[in-house]
């Protein structure tokens, strides 16, 4: 008999593997079995408890016991404190019906130190398809399990600080937005007390053409005052809607006027004008309606005033046309309206054409968008 | 705009140019002013004492933003309120029993819409995006987008 210092159950299994008599001085598979570095244990399920029959020196070298120790008992007592539930129920349920199984369990050793176990088991059968062994392997996989605990401690490490840095950017987002609001509320703030100091002296002054000089102030910073409420609304506080503001602006225009007297038909495409941009336009547009208002409709006429703005090339083109008597644009005429229009016409780098359009007056102002103006 | 009979109206409002103007635009349009408060206190004790028929309420006031509060004791009175704010982001979700906004800087046609809304003369406006005036009845969202 060959001298593997093999327990007797194990027998069947070398005479099985040699498969046959030539097995007679040795048996490789047994040899190599036996002195394998890899820890490898075989069981037998049809004894009770599926006992061990077969541990090999690695295996005792890996958990601390010695063969006579363990052959004749079930390998649970590998199996501590720490030692997951759920993976002890998957093997079992995997020998149950007679498969094999994979896993990495928290193992013990006779010392009582842990160790995590890698550990595959084959079943083992015979040519009619007989359960008769179970082949299992165990590999100590400490090491890489202690690498994965710190991999997964840096990652929530990691986790945790990003999330610390969005509160505090998030925090640092809303005290910026709280005094954005701030800021434009003093603002608004500051307009209603200029429109009211304005119209104050307004009231109180007695001589009519400083009276109209003071209204006409106090329109102008009232134009000023609606692109303001337009600007800072929540989505995008950089641009200021510009078809809005044109409603706001016409109607508070013609308000002052007998009901109906002067028809507003107003074609806006829906603009978003750099912020920057809204005093600037607010005024040019203020300046030449209230100019079409005061010179085109002479003694109560009635009319209709057409205001359209569109994105056209690449540059936004504003027509406002009445269909009044035709005032004259003559520059020699024209008093510091024309002149406040062509500066502003400047600032916001446009060109104005005022022309007969029979009847009444057209002014046309095109002027360049920005290339995120544009896309809008 | 038709006149209606005149209102008893109280402004509260902090910055005096403006309480004095709009005091000036109300008396124009043929109403009543009955005072101009600028604190939570004047405001209430000048309700109690007049029981005005209206009151604009900026939210900002001198002893701070409590036209909120001011607005909810004078609802409880009877006082119809108007909101007058640069910033209706600080006007509750209940509305602080207030009928509606001004937002300031407001112009002449907002005050008149106002007004002429709360007398039922006029139907709220179509749309209160970038309107100077917004009624409560249509408030969600519309306010907020020009707070």
């Amino acid at each position: 008999m060959i001298e593997l210092g093999m327990p007797v159950e194990c027998r069947p299994f070398v005479q099985s593997a040699g498969r046959g008599p030539a097995a007679t001085s040795f048996d490789p598979f047994a040899l190599s079995f036996a002195a394998a570095r890899m820890a490898m244990i075989i069981t037998d399920p049809r004894q009770p408890d599926n006992p061990i029959v077969f541990a090999n020196d690695a295996f005792s070298r890996l958990t601390g016991y010695a063969r006579a120790e363990v052959v004749g008992r079930n390998c649970r007592f590998l199996q501590g404190r720490g030692t997951d539930p759920q993976a002890v129920d998957h093997l079992r349920e995997r020998f149950r019906a007679g498969e094999g199984a994979e896993v990495e369990i928290l193992n013990y050793r006779k010392d009582g130190t842990p160790f995590w176990n890698s550990l595959v088991i084959s079943p083992v059968r015979s040519d009619a398809g007989d359960l008769l062994y179970y082949f299992a392997s165990q590999h100590d996989v400490s090491d890489k399990k202690a690498a994965e605990v710190a991999l997964t401690n840096v990652n929530h490490d990691l986790e945790e600080q990003i999330a610390h840095r969005t509160r505090d950017l998030r925090l640092a987002l809303d005290q910026k937005t709280a005094l954005l609001h701030e800021v434009d509320h003093r603002v608004k703030n500051t307009l209603q007390v200029i429109a009211s100091l304005v119209h104050l002296k307004a009231r109180r002054t007695d001589d009519e053409r400083s009276r109209r000089v003071l209204l006409n102030l106090a329109d102008q910073v009232n134009a000023l005052s609606t692109a303001h409420r337009l600007l800072y609304a929540p989505e995008d506080v950089s641009r200021f809607d510009l078809a809005a503001f044109l409603e706001e602006l016409m109607g508070d225009l013609v308000a002052p006027l007998p009901s109906g007297r002067i028809a507003v038909d107003l074609q806006a495409e829906p603009l978003a004008v750099s912020a920057a941009k809204a005093a600037p336009l607010a005024l040019l547009i203020h300046e030449v309606v209230s100019n079409a208002l005061a010179h085109a409709y002479p003694d109560d006429r009635r009319g209709r005033l057409l205001v359209r703005a569109e994105k056209l090339d690449g540059n936004l083109r504003i027509v406002i046309e009445d269909d009044g008597v035709g005032y004259s644009p003559s520059p020699a005429q024209a008093g510091f309206g024309r002149t406040l229009i062509d500066l502003l016409v400047r600032q916001v780098k446009g060109r104005i054409e005022w022309r007969r359009a029979e009847p009444g007056t057209r002014v046309t102002l095109t002027m360049p968008l920005d290339a995120e103006e544009a896309l809008f | 705009m038709s006149s209606t009979a005149p209102l008893r109206i109280l402004i509260v409002e902090d910055e005096i140019l403006i309480g004095l103007e709009l005091e000036s635009l109300l008396q124009d349009l043929g109403h009543e002013v009955v005072g101009v408060a600028a604190t939570s206190a004047d405001a209430i004790s000048l309700s109690e004492a007049q029981h005005p028929d209206l009151a604009f309420v900026d939210i900002h006031l001198a002893d701070g933003p409590t036209g909120v509060d001011v607005a909810r004791r004078l609802a409880d009175i009877g006082v119809t309120v108007l909101f007058m704010t640069a910033n209706a982001k600080r006007i509750p979700d209940d509305c602080a029993g207030a009928q509606g906004v001004i937002a300031k800087p407001y112009t002449e046609r907002g005050v008149r819409q106002a007004l002429a809304f709360v007398t039922r003369q006029d139907v709220a406006p179509a749309d209160g995006t970038g309107m100077t005036f917004v009624p409560f009845a249509k408030r969600a969202g519309e306010v907020d987008s020009h707070a």
